[in-house]
């Protein structure tokens, strides 16, 4: 048993989910916080309890409409710990999520999956309609 | 649009403590937008007269639309329709500016200087007695939002009309709204409405969609960045992903990274648009003794090719959050890798402590 963090989206941050017990990682949204430290350490706080004892298979969303520079290093960062679970002998699947036509969310997929380790799948979704 | 212009403008605005210009159509959302905007630069002190100010800027909008003449603005020119709020001291100015036939100028011309030579128990006559009068024109306009406008100013409406050819000229308006009281503004202490003239010029030659001087803390950011997105439905994702992602780079660099003055980080922001090519400026103060830090920065990552830039990228983004590197730098590296030009920058000395430091991308 773990406790989950589930934060709301707003204009400026992302949703989050990290459910163990459902076993449900998510972050979707926007990430243009500009003090993203605060924001998102206490995330690493509950991964780095997780990965001591991670699910067999831990399969995290991204699905990020859109985020700062700033973010992207804490994006990254969350990536790096999740790349510790490999060498436990455990599985991690990395979904990036995006729009159809949402080229610059799709490239930066494409970027951050080759610089990470894991297993890393880019999944395109169809455009909301109104 | 060169880095001078940014100087150039930042000048022209130097005493206010935030200002606001737009050219082209106007929608309510940009009103609701430059209403926030106002809100979240001014603080509370200014509290009761947000709804004043909201209401003259209305007022104001409508103003353009009842007398505009042209039926649809495919590209911007030196005639499109034109919208600026600033507050100079005590005072808060709504300008507008829009084409009109020239054979329409007399009757105007003849209500605004009927209600300028008003006091305050005539207007308020002559305020009823246009309510009451049947015989009001389809344009809806004997004058009602003139009259409305001086009631609720207790000023003069400063106008012009500067002629474009033998069928059109530019109309020209002022609303001043003092702050402080409800005295009568006199002419000498504001700012004459050929001020608001020059920058509409120098906004039209620059092809300046958006200019925006004032505060660019955090929370001042956010009401811009909505702006931009309520007005960008028309452009495609791409290119609005793009934009916007140029814009909280850039505007989040303002906030992190300047001088602050008086608990501000006071920076002037430009948006353009040319040869069919984005350009966002920027001018903000830094400490004098950064300016080579920045310099060197954007000299280097200029020099970079594309795949040197995205090497370098991905090389910082796996420094993870406890990178070395300042936050500036990948900002900059990421600017740099989306637009085929380099990034334009320039330093102007104010003082001995800060100069003003302005960039350019265009995109």
């Amino acid at each position: 048993m773990s406790t989950p963090i589930i934060i709301e989206k707003t204009k400026s941050s992302p949703e989050i989910i990290l459910d163990k017990d459902n076993s449900k990682f998510k972050i979707a949204g926007r990430s243009i916080v500009e003090d993203p430290n605060e924001f998102y350490s206490p995330i690493y706080k509950w991964l780095e309890e997780y990965i001591k004892s991670p699910l067999d298979t831990t399969e995290f969303v991204f699905d990020l409409e859109y985020f700062n520079s700033s973010s992207a290093r804490q994006i990254m960062e969350i990536i790096m710990l999740l790349e510790k679970i490999i060498a436990t002998g455990k599985k991690v699947k990395v979904l990036w999520m995006y729009e159809e036509e949402d080229e610059m969310s799709k490239e930066r997929g494409d970027e951050i999956k080759l610089v990470s380790k894991l297993d890393f799948e880019i999944v395109e979704y169809p455009a909301e309609d109104f | 649009m060169t880095t001078n212009t940014i100087f150039e403008f930042y000048k022209l605005l130097e005493k206010d403590n935030i200002s606001f210009a737009y050219r082209g159509s106007f929608s309510n959302n940009v009103l609701t937008m430059v209403t926030q905007l106002f809100k979240e630069n001014l603080g509370e002190e200014h509290d009761r007269l947000r709804n004043k100010l909201s209401f003259l800027m209305i007022e104001s909008f409508q103003n353009i639309s009842r007398y505009t003449e042209k039926e649809e603005v495919i590209l911007l020119d030196e005639t499109s329709e034109f919208f600026m709020t600033r507050n100079v001291g005590d005072i808060f100015y709504i300008i507008s500016a829009n084409l009109i036939n020239n054979d329409k100028i007399p009757s105007v011309r003849e209500k605004l200087e009927r209600v300028n030579t008003l006091d305050k128990s005539e207007l308020n006559k002559l305020y009823r007695e246009v309510l009451t009068n049947k015989q009001i024109n389809e344009k809806g306009g004997a004058g009602l939002g003139f009259i409305e406008m001086v009631r609720k100013t207790r000023g003069k409406l400063p106008f012009d009309f500067v002629e474009v050819d033998d069928k059109q000229s530019m109309f020209f308006m002022q609303i001043e709204l003092s702050a402080s009281s409800e005295e009568e503004i006199t002419t000498t202490d504001s700012i004459p409405l050929n001020d608001a003239k020059q920058i509409q010029k120098l906004i039209s030659k620059e092809n300046i969609l958006m200019l925006h001087k004032g505060d660019f803390s955090s929370e001042a950011v956010e009401p811009l960045l909505r702006m931009f997105e309520e007005n960008m439905q028309n452009v495609s994702l791409k290119k609005h992903k793009k934009i916007f992602h140029f814009l909280v780079e850039i505007l989040q660099n303002i906030s992190k990274h300047s001088f602050t003055i008086d608990g501000k980080h006071e920076g002037i922001f430009q948006l353009g648009y040319e040869n069919g090519k984005f350009h966002i400026g920027t001018g903000n103060f830094i400490a004098n003794h950064e300016i080579l830090y920045f310099k060197n920065l954007i000299e280097s990552v200029n020099s970079k090719t594309k795949d040197e830039l995205n090497e370098l990228y991905r090389k910082y983004l796996r420094e993870g959050k406890e990178t070395k590197t300042g936050s500036a730098g990948l900002g900059l590296i990421d600017l740099a890798r989306e637009t085929d030009d380099n990034i334009i920058y320039d330093f102007n000395e104010i003082n001995s402590d800060y100069s003003f430091f302005s960039l350019t991308v265009n995109f």
